[in-house]
């Protein structure tokens, strides 16, 4: 029972990111678009490394691909490398003091994006600029407000 | 994990067996889409509904006269239709396809800044098969590229990864039209230096490839930029169709859908 009401808030959460992630913008922002998908998935892979892991991130990847139309499994790709990271050092990101984990979480999610272009490059999409990643502005505001918000809901809910 | 999503990317991107599944998503997609807007719709509808009566008065007269001048221009074209018919008969070539048009809402753009997808609310089940061009009000808009049952995506000109065959409206200089990705700019490349082309040419679709029907506005020419001892001039051009404006889209049902990709 618990473990399935665990699951439920994580699914949830991921859904929000997910209608944040689609919607609409004015034109001329949308190149400002936050990554609310991947500063989720890196919020619950910190938290909750025996549950949400490559497999949840490469899901997670999937249905952001579907959803932008875009070549599926490139965001996978870029996901997964960056999960795979958190993985293996998360004990020590947990201990960072905000500074510090601002700065992890901009390398995390320039790691995924960057992924994700080298993968439509590699299918044949033509090369942008380095317009792609102008979202990572967002995340020093957005990551210090995330992060609380999410484990208040982690607690509230005491999902392990 | 790794070798998968690379053998998503590379081996199922034009595997015609997921057609299906493909339609699915899209269908889903939307639907993800409506949700995701639907406040945004809400808050349109509730301003539509406050609109002011003389507001609503000054429209209506607006659009009463607008509907004199185009019956009257459409009485005109009709004419015209019949006579061109009579020269295509005298000339034994091809009638042109008399085109069914059917419009759709755009639903939502595309999160993705790197690319010009939208989603439509027309799909199969409204005759919607991809590969058919999208037209706007003033020109030609995009095509579509997935079709699910109930809605469909779009590609639009700008995109970086489109281009469509094109010829200047004054004297029929043929050429391609590619998308930068930006939404005011496209380029024509490879028109040779010596080539009569000038600001302010409209580019119409040449109807080469199969896939857009000729005649309809693409783009208007802003620059003409030759450097000496180029061999090509580099020819940029504006989109005539407000790409990033406007609620509906007309989608061409009748051409010639899934020719080449181009």
């Amino acid at each position: 029972m618990n473990r399935a009401h665990a699951n439920w808030v994580i699914y949830t959460t991921l859904l929000v990111a997910l209608a944040l992630h689609m919607l609409p913008l004015p034109f001329d922002w949308r190149m400002f678009r936050p990554p609310w998908v991947e500063l989720t998935l890196f919020y619950w892979v910190l938290a909750l490394p025996h549950r949400v892991g490559i497999i949840s991130s490469a899901l997670t990847g999937l249905a952001v691909d579907v959803i932008d139309g875009s070549p599926v499994g490139a965001l996978s790709l870029g996901l997964v490398s960056s999960t795979l990271i958190v993985l293996l050092n998360y004990q020590r990101i947990r201990q960072f003091d905000v500074l510090q984990q601002i700065l992890a979480v901009l390398m995390l999610v320039a790691l995924a994006r960057t992924t994700e272009r080298w993968a439509h490059n590699l299918v044949g999409l033509p090369p942008t600029g380095a317009e792609y990643l102008l979202p990572l502005f967002s995340v020093p505001i957005l990551w210090p407000l995330l992060r609380p918000v999410l484990r208040g809901i982690r607690r509230q809910w005491e999902v392990t | 994990m790794v070798l998968l999503c690379l053998a998503s990317l590379l081996w199922f991107r034009n595997d015609s067996r997921i057609d299906s599944a493909r339609s699915v998503a899209a269908d889903a997609t939307a639907w993800m889409y409506r949700m995701a807007t639907a406040p945004r719709d809400a808050w349109e509808e509730l301003t539509d509904f406050f609109t002011a009566r003389a507001q609503l008065r000054e429209d209506n007269e607006r659009l009463r006269q607008e509907n004199l001048v185009l019956s009257g221009q459409a009485q005109q074209l009709a004419a015209v239709v019949a006579e061109n018919a009579r020269y295509r008969a005298l000339l034994n070539s091809a009638e042109d396809i008399n085109e069914s048009v059917l419009v759709a809402q755009v639903i939502a753009i595309t999160p993705d800044p790197a690319r010009h997808l939208l989603v439509l609310d027309k799909g199969q089940r409204d005759g919607v098969a991809v590969g058919q061009p999208l037209l706007g009000a003033e020109g030609l808009m995009g095509q579509v590229v997935l079709a699910g049952q109930t809605s469909s995506r779009a590609l639009l000109i700008t995109d970086a990864s489109h281009a469509l065959p094109i010829q200047v409206n004054r004297n029929g200089v043929r050429g391609i039209v590619e998308g930068t990705g930006e939404l005011d700019k496209m380029v024509v490349r490879h028109i040779a230096a010596t080539t009569d082309i000038v600001v302010g040419d409209l580019l119409v679709s040449s109807g080469l490839g199969g896939r857009f029907p000729p005649g309809y506005p693409v783009a208007e020419v802003t620059e003409v930029n030759l450097k000496p001892g180029d061999a090509f001039a580099t020819v940029t051009a504006k989109p005539m169709a407000a790409l990033d404006r406007g609620r509906h889209v007309l989608i061409a049902t009748d051409s010639p859908a899934d020719a080449e990709n181009p």
